[in-house]
């Protein structure tokens, strides 16, 4: 009876990385089952994908056709380093990325690192995106082939396989060392500086880069294309057109520059992922033992809602505020807000403009209209108001504890609007005061913030829609980027419908600055802040009526299928 | 009310996931001031009958009643007389214990003042109070269980529906939730909890109903259900479990 489980010497078998990818494939077909809604969702989702791949084709493969092989280098550089790039940035601003095969689900598992990172890189190439970008990128492969035959063309096939590689790569380190960035409460608030800083550079380098592209001539683009061509971003998309130029010596150079940055990503994600195994970081409550001061109803409340009464609306204002920074993935969705909120309204409002002036060149020259920045305030507004279109979705099953307590739909979604807005009003009022600071128009302050409350309130009127009845639920990981796979096609098109349909909503602020002239300027303020207050008010009690019947049916849809 | 009304009264409930039946048809009266218990194995279907009890998941077909009021109709004044304590749903868990037992008074509609004392008294009898400012998200699993029953007391319920109360709970803790629970059925109130714990069952209730695939197997105070036999005979009977031949497994003792 006390014979010991011995591990007989058995013979164990081998895991690669074809595991993980017949495993993911699985995975995404049981989502599939039985939902006839995610299916077409899916396919939808491919169509788009092969109708941007498409496009992207056209563009790499146009030099070859039309025998520019000057156009085909900048093409390549920029085209493939613009891509590497978005594949850096876009899954921390808008997507997220696909957790299909969450690594905490591995931790028990006898795997070394090296067999999961490969295992799940290789899963994670089995993606919609990745199929489009290989479409795309493979017109790089025809345009060398059509410049320097079937050699540049082979050369330029695997050089485009390798960028793939590279670009899934980076986006999977950087949001892996970012979710652990941002789960530890030490360096939480480090990591908002550091994207405010990036972001603060982003600006600046837009003017650099435009005024560059102005006033150089083409010789000196496709010079910068060739040594951008010499980096990571670059490097892999460039060496078929090098063999077509006559320069092979170049290829395995460039090959090697790929392979070391994939090979320094794969590794900086594998030291990333094994804190997200194991969630070192939030296991350290070091502050833990202060002692709480006051009652319980005064701890809940922070300082910055001490106004609101101690009531039902005042206790979901509360507890919203604890939750906007406290829980990881709505902290990220705010840092994004304050990032995209300063540097996209700058981009497109000095983008535009020409400028005064050699050597700075921060003088705004006439081009920014109140119609212009009104435009770019618009999208500021849309886009902080949509992150609220799956607020159910942050609280998953937690949100039981407002259905059993019967709390009226109207209150829910009035309580959770102001939350929100305590956080992010101050946000527009900086991003006004910032804009017209910039613009050198002081007196534009007024347009600015009556187009951003304008689009914020008729954003959450529509996004309270959305969320009670567009919800879906998010996996229970620790990684705020994090995304059930399946869902995000579905998460995208309504986003995509909201932003769409709150755009709409506050275009007649545009028209009202286009039309009004001089004295828009005094109005614009307080009539924006009326619509945007009147629009929510008249949302949340609309949408709150379809909370109230739908309450059940919202949990059940948030909360994560286990 | 509470003489002519039973605490809860299931109909009918009855529940299909994607075509899989969940729960087909419970019919249930829980007296006023029983402490009843709800058993039967995993996967039959205790946490969504509990679930629909409540009016937590809207049931396919059939009714359910907290003293008299309507769930699915009236949904605000049973509510009202209900604290529930889910099982496998998470609690507002980024907030700490005194947090989350201010925001559950004041979403309840209570009194500030009241909801500040209770509070403390909860967390001190539930020896929570040492844990200060951790959160809830990082409390052992007893911990979160005895602050999903705080959270249920707090606005002092005539019925409390509890899905596995002793589910992970070391002894001590354990010892606690049975007296806390004993003392506010002596008080008056009713109780009903689900559970596949027998020991924690016979030493508790009053009345019991098993369940399983979906229905109710057998109903009615301990005694009638468990006869001359020990409760765990009638269950596995019931439920038709499986004995072990020694036969499979057989690499298990090398």
């Amino acid at each position: 009876m006390a014979v010991p489980v011995s591990t007989p010497a058995e013979r164990v078998r081998p895991v690669s990385p074809r595991h993980f990818v017949r495993l993911k494939l699985r995975v995404m077909g049981n989502n599939f089952r039985g939902q006839g809604w995610r299916i077409a969702l899916f396919v939808v989702g491919v169509l788009v994908g092969l109708w941007f791949a498409a496009g992207g084709f056209l563009m790499f493969a146009a030099p070859g056709f039309a025998d520019e092989p000057r156009y085909a280098v900048m093409a390549a550089a920029f085209g493939g380093g613009v891509l590497v790039l978005g594949w850096l940035l876009l899954p921390l601003v808008f997507f997220g990325v696909d957790e299909t095969l969450d690594p905490a689900r591995f931790a028990l598992l006898p795997l070394s690192r090296r067999t999961l990172v490969t295992g799940l890189f290789a899963a994670a190439l089995i993606s919609v995106p990745v199929f489009a970008v290989l479409v795309a990128v493979a017109g790089l492969v025809v345009s060398a082939a059509l410049l320097g035959g079937a050699v540049a063309g082979i050369v330029a096939a695997l050089g485009v396989v390798v960028g793939v590689l590279l670009c899934v790569a980076a986006s999977r380190a950087v949001t892996s060392a970012f979710a652990t960035m941002l789960r530890s409460r030490r360096v939480r608030d480090l990591a908002a500086v550091l994207l405010a800083v990036v972001a603060a550079l982003l600006g600046p380098l837009q003017l650099v880069v435009l005024a560059a592209v102005r006033s150089a001539d083409w010789d000196r683009l496709v010079g910068v294309a060739r040594i951008v061509g010499w980096t990571p971003f670059g490097a892999p998309w460039t060496i078929g057109l090098d063999v077509a130029e006559g320069r092979a010596w170049a290829v395995p150079v460039k090959l090697i520059i790929t392979a070391v940055t994939i090979g320094a990503l794969l590794l900086w994600w594998s030291r990333s992922l094994e804190s997200a195994m194991v969630g070192a970081a939030s296991a350290a409550p070091t502050k833990a033992r202060r002692a709480p001061t006051g009652g319980a109803i005064a701890q809940l409340f922070p300082r910055a809602v001490g106004w609101a009464r101690r009531d039902r609306f005042g206790a979901l204002v509360a507890r919203e505020c604890r939750y906007w920074w406290r829980d990881a993935r709505r902290r990220a969705n705010l840092i994004t807000i304050a990032v995209v909120g300063i540097f996209v309204p700058v981009m497109v409002n000095l983008g535009g403009a020409g400028f005064a002036g050699g050597e700075e060149g921060f003088e705004a020259a006439g081009d920014p209209s109140p119609v212009l920045l009104s435009i770019s305030m618009l999208f500021v507004g849309v886009l902080a108001s949509v992150t609220l279109a799956n607020q159910f979705g942050f609280d998953g099953s937690a949100y039981a504890a407002n259905v059993v307590a019967a709390v009226p739909g109207r209150l829910e979604l009035r309580a959770r609007m102001t939350a929100f807005s305590v956080y992010v009003l101050p946000m527009l009022g900086i991003v006004s005061l910032i804009i017209s600071g910039v613009l050198g128009r002081p007196e534009w302050f007024g347009v600015a913030a009556g187009a951003l409350l304008a689009s914020y309130g008729v954003g959450l009127a529509i996004n309270g829609f959305i969320s009670v009845l567009g919800a879906y639920s998010l996996p229970e990981t620790s990684n705020p980027f994090a995304m059930n796979g399946g869902s995000g096609i579905a998460k995208s098109m309504l986003t995509l419908l909201s932003m769409v349909g709150s755009a709409a909503a506050a275009v007649p602020m545009v028209v009202a600055a286009g039309l009004l002239g001089d004295g828009w300027l005094w109005l614009s303020l307080p009539v924006g802040a009326a619509y945007g207050l009147g629009a929510a008010l008249l949302g949340a009690y609309l949408a709150g009526d379809v909370l109230d019947r739908r309450m059940p049916e919202l949990l059940s849809t948030v909360t994560p299928r286990r | 009310m509470t003489g002519e009304h039973p605490a809860l009264a299931l109909r009918g409930l009855a529940k299909q996931f994607d075509g899989k039946v969940a729960v087909a048809g419970v019919d249930l009266a829980v007296p006023a001031g029983s402490f009843y218990g709800l058993l039967g194995p995993n996967g039959a279907g205790k946490t969504t009958t509990l679930s629909m009890a409540v009016g937590l998941l809207r049931p396919d077909h059939g009714h359910a009643w907290v003293l008299g009021h309507d769930v699915w109709g009236d949904p605000v004044e049973a509510k009202r007389l209900l604290g529930v304590m889910p099982d496998g749903v998470r609690l507002f868990d980024r907030l700490t214990g005194a947090e989350l037992l201010a925001y559950h008074g004041l979403l309840r509609g209570m009194d500030p003042a009241v909801v500040d004392q209770r509070a403390a008294e909860l967390l001190d009898v539930l020896a929570l109070t040492d844990a200060g400012r951790t959160l809830v998200v990082d409390y052992s699993a007893g911990m979160k269980k005895k602050i999903g029953l705080a959270c249920a007391l707090l606005h002092g319920p005539r019925l409390l529906v509890l899905d596995e109360p002793f589910e992970a709970v070391d002894p001590v803790s354990a010892a606690l939730i049975r007296d806390i629970l004993h003392r506010y059925v002596v008080g008056g109130g009713t109780v009903v909890f689900s559970s596949h714990v027998m020991e924690v069952v016979e030493r508790l209730c009053s009345h019991v109903a098993i369940l399983a695939d979906g229905t109710i197997k057998r109903v009615g105070t301990l005694a009638e259900v468990r006869g001359e036999r020990s409760l765990e005979d009638v269950f596995v009977e019931v439920v038709g479990g499986r004995t072990a031949t020694g036969e499979e497994l057989a690499w298990l003792s090398r």
